[in-house]
């Protein structure tokens, strides 16, 4: 009823012509007002007007007008950028006076470094940097050269950092980031922007000198007047220096602010220069650049710290003693730039959320920045390792500091380029060094295989896997198993086909045979070390909770046993010339590690193992003889929660012959007083201090057996606490730590 | 955070469990209720259309709580086929301060997964933010394990953990095809991945 009404109300209605929108060939603009009328009358609560293709799932993307929570559009002061600039929100000169122009783009470099540092850590590009009003409109700045210039390194430096993050891929979840479609991200001559900020640089040393002179020469005659006032300018709390400078002449004022703008000014300059120097240098192939990008990074950090320091005078009179309040502020000064409004591209077609976001402040963004380059140089610093072993242990090493995403892409875009590892060595050859054979193997026909095409692209993938964040990498880790199954399978039939063929060249049969073996050997190896990552990422990450501790360290026991199983046998054909068959009981491995013989590599496992074993026993015993960490809930059981976490490895079959029941059989009959007489604890103590002298030039393993020293140490003295008092005392709690390891708990046991 | 506790307790309401008594969503007068309750509790803006879509299509699996008379707690549920699994997902369980801490959330949530399990579901999933401990311990309490952790799943950059509960012995249910004809004819196509329904569980 409703609608017929309506409709039959739009057809006496005839709506004005809108100019903005033209209607098309079979579109007519109508007013809906007394349709909306008429069904405003008609209609009940939940009852709605809609189409036949309407559906409420799609309806949830619906954003309600003039709500400011969800119409960015009502909060925006200007209609379009013109209107913006019209009404003067981005002047051109900052202001007439030069002092008040220079401390002004101060304040937009400040605010431009908080909006970059913003958009680095998972914010779009139109809602931080490019809410610059200047950066938009380049060429209405071309009569102002500071700014002009400083704009358009800006702008070079983003375009720089989008390519690098796009190159590397890394950024999955991260794909805010390189939007930039509406952007005005490119612009002509862009490469000659260093240039031009070069002769700013230039300009503002002489205008500099020309202070200074003067200045020196007034200091000669007014020493104690100009000592005065400088140093009351750098006193922290500024009340008696406002005073001060309210009695003086206006044009000494005027200089000394100018004098200490202008180094703040050049720091910025030269900072900007540095870092897109930085980034061109790391672009450069397999790392032909890294020496000068290292300069270049010492430089950004010298810089970075004069501007730290010019803060003190910049904040200068502006807010008196109130230090709280500049800490969110997104400039050093604490004034609020000239030129910048975020809501402006929520109009225009630049992809932004609907919703207002908080730009880092200052000092975040300062800190931010010396991270990253910090984290920077510790790339350029990498020695480029030929071995796939060393690759990984820089990776892991790597992220251990938790590196932004621009500083993952860079590894990234280092470690992959051409798929070649760094651009330089062929995944062949590094696979044939990884898996022990002879330097000649790497040119062997077999690479050119289906199989080993793709056991190639699943190293590269592992690789890129590996420079992506944590929650990601762990996600991609666990899906990947599967495809490193499957390609020992693959392997492994191919093993069997070659082995059954009778060769006309007996030589070459014998090598590809040798070669499916060694590599047979090694993709195991690398799958069962997937896997030890996958779970160790599961701690960092905090995705167990402590009644499942038990479980997820004897998953990790198992499979840290077959790794080392592994990673014996590579390391024995590639020491010894007799081959040795690889059939080992899953015993004799323990036997092995205490022949005198054993390779450090494997005792430096072994000590992870003894961890796992023991706290896994440890968190069984509690549980078997103190009824602690168990939960029971309505819904479902331990069983299920174990299918849920070792999902993707049980589907994968890592281990073989692995399941809820195999867990439950070793671990059902831990108690505390057979713990205590064999204590695993013990072993991962003796072993790690055993091996401390084999690893004497390797910085990161002994750091790693001092963790493992700690978190045994401090377990084998709580199990015997708990096993002397713990069935006797209630009152006595047992928590898990992380205090030593981020994966290996420590017990610390309390009277509650 | 501190600070905040200790006013939740300053503003204890005084009742005895008993006296709350937990409905099934009843029709367009609980949806105000529900509506204001989320609105006052959770930052994130959430249209009419996204608490329709829920309380329309799977009205059985929300609920309330009431206090004499007065609307206390919810939660907003779904359940669907995603990537072959039949699964339960819970979008929005809010308490009021004042009534934190006394079991109302565990009583709302348990109501809905026992739905979900009778109607054949094979698991349950959420998002919770890693901040949010109180909602974390309470479904560790019901067995749901941290599947993942999403990397600022949040607009404010905090991360999520995606919560799972997997139900035992997953045979074939009698309901479960009933089920997916019923969810059928309002031509949804539940492909959705849980990513994008909104998500947020406040309740201590």
């Amino acid at each position: 009823m409703a609608e017929r009404d309506a409709a039959e109300a739009t057809m006496s209605h005839q709506a004005p012509e809108r100019s903005s929108i033209p209607s098309g060939d079979n579109t007519v603009w109508a007013d809906i007002s007394p349709l909306l009328d008429a069904a405003c009358k008609e209609l009940g609560d939940g009852e709605m007007i809609h189409g036949e293709n309407f559906n409420l799932f799609a309806a949830m993307s619906a954003l309600e007008i003039m709500d400011p929570k969800m119409d960015s559009g009502i909060v925006s002061k200007y209609c379009s950028l013109d209107e913006a600039i019209e009404d003067g929100a981005a002047p051109v000169p900052l202001s007439h006076d030069k002092t008040i122009d220079v401390q002004s783009i101060i304040d937009i470099m400040d605010h431009l470094l908080a909006c970059e540092a913003t958009w680095h850590s998972g914010h779009s590009l139109a809602q931080t940097v490019f809410s610059c009003i200047y950066l938009l409109r380049l060429d209405r700045t071309s009569s102002h050269a500071i700014l002009h210039s400083y704009c358009r390194v800006i702008r070079a430096t983003c375009k720089a950092v989008v390519s690098v993050v796009s190159d590397a891929r890394t950024h999955e979840e991260e794909d805010l980031f390189s939007m930039t479609y509406g952007l005005p991200l490119d612009g002509d001559g862009d490469e000659k922007c260093l240039s031009f900020l070069n002769a700013v640089e230039e300009t503002i040393c002489r205008q500099l000198r020309a202070y200074i002179e003067p200045l020196q020469h007034n200091l000669d005659l007014e020493d104690g007047f100009c000592k005065a006032l400088l140093c009351r300018l750098r006193f922290p709390k500024c009340y008696h220096a406002v005073a001060f400078c309210i009695c003086l002449q206006p044009v000494v004022l005027d200089i000394t602010h100018r004098i200490c703008s202008l180094p703040a000014l050049l720091s910025f300059i030269r900072l900007l220069q540095h870092f897109f120097h930085t980034l061109a240098c790391m672009r450069r192939p397999q790392g032909r650049g890294f020496e000068m990008a290292r300069k270049h990074i010492a430089s950004c950090i010298l810089e970075l710290e004069s501007i730290l320091k010019s803060a003190e005078f910049l904040r200068f009179g502006v807010c008196g003693t109130c230090e709280d309040s500049i800490e969110d502020k997104t400039t050093a000064s604490g004034h609020t730039p000239i030129g910048f409004d975020a809501s402006l591209n929520s109009r225009s077609a630049a992809p932004t959320p609907p919703r207002a976001i908080k730009i880092l402040s200052w000092k975040r963004a300062v800190e931010y920045f010396v991270k990253l380059l910090h984290d920077l140089d510790v790339i350029c610093s990498y020695s480029l390792d030929p071995s796939l072993e060393g690759v990984l242990r820089f990776v892991v090493q790597f992220q251990k500091s938790k590196p932004d995403l621009v500083a993952r892409a860079h590894l990234q875009v280092l470690l992959v380029q051409d798929g070649k590892l760094y651009g330089r060595d062929p995944i062949f050859a590094v696979i044939t060094k990884a898996s022990a054979l002879p330097e000649f193997t790497k040119n062997h026909d077999i690479q050119k295989s289906e199989c080993f095409m793709q056991l190639g692209q699943l190293v590269i993938n592992m690789l890129k896997i590996l420079c992506t964040n944590a929650a990601w990498q762990r996600r991609k880790l666990g899906k990947i198993l599967q495809d490193w199954r499957v390609i020992y399978v693959q392997l492994e039939l191919a093993l069997r086909n070659e082995v059954g063929e009778v060769s006309s060249n007996m030589d070459d049969e014998k090598m590809s045979v040798k070669i499916l073996r060694h590599v047979l050997n090694w993709v195991e190896e690398q799958t069962y070390w997937i896997a030890s990552r996958f779970l160790m990422l599961g701690f960092e990450l905090d995705l167990y909770s402590p009644s499942e501790y038990c479980m997820v360290y004897w998953y990790l026991y198992v499979v840290l046993i077959k790794l080392a199983e592994k990673t014996h046998f590579r390391m024995a054909v590639s020491n010894e010339p007799i081959k040795r068959k690889g059939k080992k009981k899953k015993d004799s491995l323990k036997e092995v590690a205490k022949e005198s013989r054993v390779h450090p590599a494997i005792l430096f496992l072994q000590c992870h193992m003894c961890l796992a074993e023991g706290l896994t026993m440890m968190l069984a015993a509690l549980r078997n003889d103190l009824m602690v960490l168990q939960s029971q809930n309505p819904f479902n059981t331990e069983q299920e929660r174990f299918l849920q976490h070792f999902e993707l490895l049980q589907k994968a079959c890592i281990p073989d012959h692995i399941s809820y029941p195999s867990f439950k059989e070793s671990t059902s009959y831990a108690r505390l007083s057979t713990l205590v007489m064999y204590n695993y604890f013990k072993d991962a103590q003796r072993i790690a201090k055993e091996i401390k002298s084999s690893f004497s030039n390797d910085p990161e393993k002994l750091a790693e057996l001092r963790r493992i020293e700690q978190v045994a140490e401090h377990n084998g003295i709580a199990l015997n606490v708990i096993s002397q008092v713990g069935a006797l005392d209630p009152s006595l709690k047992v928590t898990f730590e992380f205090t030593h390891h981020p994966c290996f708990a420590t017990a610390v046991v309390k009277r509650s | 955070m501190e600070q905040e506790e200790e006013e939740a307790r300053m503003h204890k309401a005084e009742f005895d469990p008993p006296e709350i008594e937990y409905v099934s969503y009843g029709g367009e007068h609980h949806l105000p209720l529900i509506m204001n309750l989320v609105d006052q509790e959770l930052s994130e803006p959430y249209s009419i259309f996204t608490y329709r879509y829920f309380v329309y299509l799977w009205p059985h699996l929300s609920f309330l709580a009431f206090h004499k008379g007065k609307c206390v707690g919810t939660v907003v549920c779904k359940m669907g086929e995603h990537r072959s699994t039949f699964r339960g997902y819970i979008a929005m369980l809010v308490v009021i301060k004042p009534y934190r801490g006394r079991g109302i959330a565990t009583e709302l949530v348990t109501r809905s997964i026992k739905v979900m399990m009778e109607s054949g579901c094979e698991e349950v999933t959420l998002e919770a933010e890693v901040t949010n401990k109180g909602a974390l311990a309470l479904y560790g309490r019901l067995g749901f394990i941290r599947a993942k952790r999403l990397f600022r799943y949040y607009l404010n950059g905090v991360d999520a953990f995606r919560l799972k509960l997997l139900f035992p012995c997953p045979e074939i249910h009698p309901s479960l095809s009933m089920m997916a004809d019923r969810v059928e004819s309002h031509g949804h196509h539940d492909h959705i991945s849980p990513e994008e329904c909104p998500e947020h569980h406040h309740i201590s």
